[in-house]
């Protein structure tokens, strides 16, 4: 039915919209867990959120159009994003059709730019050299992205998330393939530095990460509440990729139903929750590393990628 | 199974580029020869041979238990600390290169020996010795080089178990003989270097003949 679809698209953007937050707050409650703290609320960033959209914006003296308008853009992406991407169905909802994974990854791409941009317009030092820290790091993180697509694109012989999620739920024999294992550490380990884990990013609440926090250095009231809501929502959905195509494909409802949808929101909670549980561990027992050896981490997470692609070549085997 | 046990050796070939303290080295190439000691065991369980066995046993006895245990001691006293500084600057540089040189050794393996060994990951040994040679090539640690020629060695019994489905004994029993006469050499060359009092080769050049 075509308002069904309609309905499981409205459900999947409302989803990624109004659930990163809380996926946020859960996270910084399981890292205040690990280190013996009570720790805030874990809807402490839905009150953060509301207290920005309040406040008063202020914009740098010199900064142009640039600085104010790249958070609307990127939250735009974003939004684009969560309807594209396999997040409550396993079946492609009526835009999914316009991007693949390469697309996706365009996409995310695309916001990462304007905030880049936002950070440079605003003249600050601060910003600055968050943002020329963290293209640094892209230089390593992107060819990595794409390499991992490659990989998927050999098991699958598709670029397609939602095909990928089938085949890697339906067949065993593909999920433990060792281009599979292999791909899903590397992208285990760009999550990390994407969404400022340890050990690349120590962001908290007593720390200022300087390389995707840095960027909001200057911005103020609603702008810097959209580049936070941003950031979890590109956390968000970076991690029901992982959880969703990657790591625990299965368990989808497959009939294109609001209700099939439902429940597939439920177990998306149940599955976002192991991946929080994970991390949180991953946090508690890795130090943070210093900025030169990020490279390094980066490296690692690439040459990974590359065996995936490099043991389907000589193994032959998906 | 192959392939699995085929891309943990890949691992650790990786590791072994990127670490620099020893000690995790020598745990990692004790890990890769556990790995192929497992291999051996599974090919001799589903071809009923003994000789593969004899092999296995042969592979976690002598080069997951033993020569580790050799090399372990060697640096008992600083085992902790013990790194080659060198290594620890370059290790970007020492992944992407192992990555390259993968990927060179199985584009000539398959203009060369593909034809001849056409099964699937008949190119792993081949990439597995070249990574070897690369550590040996890189390294200017005594105990890291005899760890790059174990890993020569594992690649050989390892082209063994996949082609040849064992040499006939007699050959491999050499070969991890040979091993043992490396790690004899290498000991030897590391009390010299507690004599002379450096890890690093440049002060055993005197001693060339």
């Amino acid at each position: 039915m075509e308002w069904a679809a309609q309905v499981v698209n409205l459900l999947q953007a409302a989803t990624v919209l109004l659930l990163s937050p809380l996926l946020a707050g859960i996270t910084y409650r399981a890292r205040a867990w690990t280190e013996s703290r009570t720790g805030p609320s874990i809807f402490q960033p839905y009150r953060d959120l509301a207290k920005y959209l309040r406040k008063e914006t202020l914009l740098p003296r010199f900064s142009s159009r640039v600085f104010v308008v790249a958070p609307f853009v990127a939250f735009g992406a974003y939004l684009l994003i969560s309807i594209v991407v396999p997040v409550i169905t396993p079946y492609p909802i009526p835009f999914a059709s316009t991007v693949d994974f390469l697309g996706g990854g365009l996409l995310f791409a695309l916001a990462g730019t304007v905030t880049l941009l936002a950070a440079l317009d605003s003249g600050s030092n601060y910003a600055a050299l968050s943002a020329s820290r963290t293209v640094s790091f892209a230089a390593f993180a992107e060819p990595t992205l794409i390499i991992v697509f490659f990989a998927v694109a050999v098991i699958t012989g598709t670029n397609n998330p939602y095909v990928t999620n089938n085949l890697l739920a339906a067949s065993s024999a593909a999920y433990l393939s060792p281009t599979h294992l292999l791909v899903t550490a590397a992208f285990f380990l760009l999550l990390l530095a994407e969404t400022g884990k340890l050990p690349v990013e120590s962001a908290g609440l007593m720390e200022f990460g300087m390389l995707e926090d840095g960027r909001s250095f200057e911005h103020s009231g609603r702008l810097l509440g959209l580049n936070r809501w941003n950031g979890w929502m590109k956390q968000f959905l970076l991690y029901s990729v992982f959880a969703n195509v990657f790591a625990m494909p299965w368990g989808l409802v497959a009939t294109p139903t609001v209700e099939g949808a439902l429940e597939n929101l439920v177990l998306l909670v149940a599955k976002l929750l192991v991946v929080v549980g994970v991390l949180a561990l991953v946090e508690a027992t890795v130090a943070k590393v210093r900025l030169f050896k990020i490279q390094d981490f980066l490296a690692l997470s690439f040459s990974l990628a590359v065996l995936a692609v490099f043991a389907f070549a000589v193994l032959g085997v998906g | 199974m192959i392939a699995l046990v085929g891309v943990g050796i890949l691992l650790t070939a990786l590791y072994l580029q990127a670490e620099s303290f020893v000690d995790p080295q020598i745990r990692a190439i004790a890990l890769q020869s556990l790995l192929l000691a497992t291999l051996l065991g599974w090919l001799a369980w589903t071809n009923r041979s003994i000789d593969l066995a004899i092999i296995a046993a042969l592979a976690v006895g002598v080069r997951a238990v033993f020569i580790p245990y050799v090399l372990r001691r060697q640096i008992r006293a600083f085992r902790w600390k013990v790194r080659e500084l060198r290594a620890a600057h370059r290790v970007t540089g020492h992944a992407l290169a192992a990555v390259a040189l993968a990927i060179v050794a199985w584009f000539v393996f398959q203009q060369t020996l593909a034809t001849v060994f056409p099964e699937a990951g008949a190119a792993l040994p081949f990439v597995l010795l070249v990574q070897g040679l690369l550590m040996l090539a890189t390294r200017s640690n005594t105990i890291v080089q005899v760890v790059g020629y174990l890993e020569e060695e594992n690649a050989i019994v390892y082209a063994g178990a996949l082609f040849a489905q064992g040499f006939p004994l007699f050959i491999e029993v050499v070969v991890f003989l040979d091993v043992l006469g490396v790690v004899l050499v290498g000991v030897i060359l590391s009390i010299q270097r507690d004599v002379t009092g450096t890890p690093e080769e440049a002060s055993l050049e005197e001693l060339a003949g």
